[in-house]
C-alpha cells in the first residue's frame, strides 16, 4: 500500500473520491467546480506524510486560461479610455535642464502631458523612498521615465513622446559596483554614500579556523544581471473618478503595500484609492511594488478620462526591476578530510539606481552565503551598492541562488583539489537534524543528506562517475 | 483604412482598420478577441500565436491586410457550447497552465501540430512549441498534456485516422 493511499485509509475517504472526477460536466462558462481533494485542518505529526502530498490536484483558474477567457490588464478596456507612453531617459546619469512638452501637447489627440515636478510626493520604494516616478532634475538610470503622455491611440502617445524635447547635462557615472563603493567614486544619490545597505554576521573564530585548516581555497564568482521577462509586461489602467477618487487596476501582486505607496506620491488618503489586483501573467519578484501607476493616475486625473499603460518589451528590460548581480568572495579553509573549518564571505551586490527590494536580498543573500553546511567559524559580510544602472530587486530566491552557485562551485573545486567524491564532501559537511545555522538557528526537519542519497540514487550518480 | 473580411472561427467578421494594425491588434482591438495575447510584439515568444489557414502564426508580425480573405482561429474557437477541445481538457487535467498568459498561444500551436500529425512523439512536439516561451517554466507538463491530447484525438476520430493513414501510405 502506498504511503497516499495508507493516509487516505486512516482517513476513509476513497482515493477515486478524493480526487477530482475528471469527467465532471463540461457546459460552458466553464468554471470548475469547487469540489477538489478534500482539504481539513489536519496538523501533522512531524515527518507524517499528510493526504494532500502525493495527490493530484487541478488550478481552478486553469480552465479559463486554456479558454483564453482570463481578463489580464491589457485584456480590459474602459469608455473613453486613453493610452499613456512614457518617455525615457536614454541616459545612464545626468541633470535634467529642461523638459520642453509643447509640441507633444500640440499634437491632436494627445489628452495629457505629465512631468515629474507635477507629482505631488515625487519617491516611492518598499523600504528607502528613493526612487522617482518620474525624474524632474536629475536621471539616475537609462531607463527613467521623465514624462508621460495619454493620447487616444498608442501610435498617438509614442509620436508625441519622441516630440518631448529633454535637455541634459551629462554626468560622471558609474557602473562597477566595487568600484561603486570607493570613497571617490561618482555618488549616485549624493551626497549620501552608495553603499546604502549592510549586513554581517559572524560565528566562532575565523582565524582560529584558517590557522588549522590544511588547505584554503580563495575564489571570486559573479553573476549577472537577469530580468524576470514574465510574459505579460507591466500594465495598469487608472481612472480618477468625477468625485476625486482613483480606481486602479494593476498586475501588481502586493496591492497593499502599492496602495500604500501611491496614497504616499499622490500625497492623498488611502481611503480614496481604490487597487484591483488583476490575475497576473507572471510575476516572478518582478511585480511586487508600484511603477507607472501614480503617473498613469495624475494623468487620468488631467485628463479626465481612464487611461491604460502597458509597457513595451523593450522597457520591461530597462524601466524594471532585475535580479542582483553579485560580486563574491569565498574564503574557505579545509581539513585533509574534506572537513569545512572555516569560511569567510564577502558579497557586494549590484543595486542599481534605486533600492527597491535590496535590503530583503541584501539579508537573505547573506544569511544563506555560507551554504547548508555545518561550518564552526564563519563571517558574512554584505554590502548593496547603487550604480547607474536599472534597479535590482526581488526576483525568485531573493538571493539565494547567486549564492548557491558561489558556494557549491567551490565545493565541487575543493571536492577536485582534494580527490574526493563530490557527493562525499557535501555529505560529510551537510546539516543534519539540530544543526545550528550561521545566525544560530537550531534547524529541525533537516533532510538535506536524505534528499543528496535518494537523489543520487535515482539518477545513479556513482555510476555516472565510473 | 483598409477594409478586412476574413473568417474567424468560421464566422465571417469585417473590420475597416487603419493599414498599419497587425493581425493581433485587429482581433483584440477591433474583433473584441482578447485570447491572443500581446507578450513581446516581435515575434519571440508566441503569446500571440492564432492558426491562419492551418499554419500557426504570430499574429504581431502579421498585418491585418495580409489576413484579408483568410481562415483565422483563435482559442476563443476551440470550445464549443458543450465541450471542450481535447488539447484544453488535456492542459487543464495535466496542470499545464500557470499563469496562462502563453496558454492560448501554446495550445494553438499544438493544435495546428496536431492537425498536421495526430501522433507525434516528443521531439516534434518540442519542436512545435518551440516559438512559444512559457516563464513559469511548463513546458514538460504542456508537452505530457498534447501527448493526452493527440491520444484523445486519435480515439475521437478514428474513421478519419485510417483514412489519412492509408492516404498518407498511397
Amino acid at each position: 500500500m502506498s504511503d497516499e493511499e495508507k493516509v487516505l485509509e486512516r482517513e476513509k475517504v476513497h482515493l477515486d473520491t478524493a480526487l477530482r472526477d475528471p469527467e465532471i460536466d463540461l457546459r460552458l462558462p466553464a468554471v470548475v467546480p469547487r469540489e477538489p481533494y478534500p482539504i481539513e485542518t489536519l496538523v501533522p505529526e512531524a515527518r507524517q506524510q499528510t493526504r494532500a502530498v502525493g495527490q493530484r490536484a487541478t488550478r481552478q483558474d486553469g480552465r479559463l486560461h486554456g479558454l483564453g477567457q482570463t481578463k489580464y490588464i491589457d485584456d480590459m478596456s474602459f469608455p473613453g479610455m486613453l493610452y499613456a507612453r512614457i518617455k525615457r531617459a536614454g541616459i545612464a546619469s545626468a541633470r535634467i535642464k529642461s523638459i520642453d512638452t509643447s509640441a507633444a501637447e500640440a499634437i491632436p489627440g494627445v489628452m495629457a502631458v505629465l512631468t515629474g515636478d507635477e507629482i505631488p510626493v515625487n519617491s516611492f520604494g518598499p523600504s528607502l523612498q528613493d526612487q522617482p516616478v518620474l525624474c524632474a532634475e536629475q536621471v539616475f538610470h537609462a531607463g527613467d521615465g521623465v514624462a508621460a503622455v495619454a493620447a487616444i491611440t498608442e501610435q498617438i502617445a509614442e509620436e508625441a513622446i519622441d516630440k518631448i524635447v529633454v535637455e541634459y547635462e551629462p554626468l560622471p557615472a558609474i557602473f562597477d559596483p566595487v568600484e561603486a563603493m570607493n570613497e571617490d567614486a561618482h555618488k549616485v544619490h549624493a551626497p549620501g554614500s552608495n553603499i546604502y545597505a549592510t549586513k554581517a554576521i559572524r560565528k566562532g573564530d575565523v582565524d582560529k579556523g584558517f590557522a588549522e585548516s590544511d588547505h584554503i581555497f580563495e575564489d571570486r564568482f559573479t553573476t549577472q544581471m537577469i530580468e524576470h521577462v514574465s510574459l505579460e509586461p507591466h500594465a495598469a489602467i487608472a481612472d480618477w473618478d468625477a468625485n476625486g477618487r482613483v480606481t486602479i487596476w494593476a498586475t501588481i501582486g502586493r496591492i497593499t503595500l502599492a496602495r500604500a505607496d501611491i496614497a504616499r506620491t499622490l500625497s492623498m488618503p488611502m481611503s480614496r484609492i481604490r487597487i484591483i489586483g488583476t490575475v497576473v501573467g507572471g510575476n516572478f519578484g518582478g511585480k511586487n511594488e508600484i511603477t507607472q501607476e501614480p503617473a498613469l493616475a495624475l494623468l487620468s486625473k488631467k485628463a479626465g478620462r481612464p487611461v491604460k499603460g502597458v509597457y513595451t518589451r523593450g522597457e520591461e528590460f530597462t524601466s524594471t526591476t532585475t535580479r542582483h548581480p553579485i560580486v563574491m568572495d569565498y574564503k574557505t579553509g579545509v581539513s585533509n578530510e574534506g572537513k569545512i573549518l572555516a569560511r569567510k564571505v564577502r558579497l557586494v551586490l549590484d543595486g542599481g539606481a534605486y533600492c527597491s527590494w535590496s535590503e530583503t536580498t541584501l539579508g537573505k543573500a547573506c544569511i544563506l552565503s555560507p551554504g547548508p553546511y555545518n561550518i564552526d567559524n564563519v563571517v558574512a559580510e554584505a554590502f548593496v551598492v547603487y550604480t547607474n544602472k536599472t534597479m535590482t530587486g526581488a526576483m525568485r530566491g531573493f538571493g539565494a541562488p547567486q549564492v548557491c552557485f558561489a558556494y557549491e562551485s567551490q565545493m565541487d573545486d575543493i571536492a577536485t583539489k582534494l580527490g574526493m567524491n563530490p557527493l562525499d564532501i557535501r555529505l560529510l559537511n551537510a546539516f543534519h537534524e539540530g544543526s545550528s545555522s550561521p545566525t544560530g538557528q537550531v534547524l529541525h526537519s533537516v533532510v538535506v543528506k536524505e534528499s543528496l542519497e535518494t537523489a543520487s540514487a535515482r539518477f545513479r550518480w556513482q555510476e555516472a562517475l565510473t | 483604412m483598409s477594409d478586412i473580411t476574413l473568417n474567424i472561427n468560421g464566422e465571417t467578421r469585417t473590420a475597416s482598420v487603419p493599414p498599419e494594425t497587425t493581425l493581433l491588434k485587429l482581433l483584440r482591438d477591433y474583433l473584441n478577441l482578447a485570447g491572443a495575447k500581446l507578450g513581446c510584439d516581435v515575434g519571440d515568444c508566441g503569446a500571440c500565436t492564432v492558426i491562419v489557414d492551418g499554419q500557426a502564426v504570430n499574429s504581431c508580425l502579421m498585418l491585418a491586410g495580409q489576413a484579408d480573405g483568410r481562415d483565422v482561429i483563435t482559442i476563443e474557437g476551440l470550445a464549443t457550447r458543450d465541450n471542450f477541445h481535447p488539447i484544453q481538457q488535456a492542459f487543464e487535467n495535466n496542470g499545464a497552465l500557470q499563469c496562462g498568459f502563453c496558454g492560448p498561444g501554446v495550445i494553438l500551436a499544438a493544435k495546428a501540430l496536431l492537425d498536421e500529425n495526430d501522433d507525434p512523439d516528443v521531439a516534434t512536439i518540442r519542436d512545435a512549441l518551440a516559438g512559444n516561451l512559457c516563464r513559469c517554466t511548463g513546458y514538460t507538463k504542456m508537452i505530457e498534456a498534447v501527448q493526452v491530447a493527440a491520444g484523445e484525438l486519435r480515439a475521437e476520430a478514428p474513421q478519419q485516422l485510417s483514412h489519412a493513414k492509408s492516404e498518407a501510405a498511397s
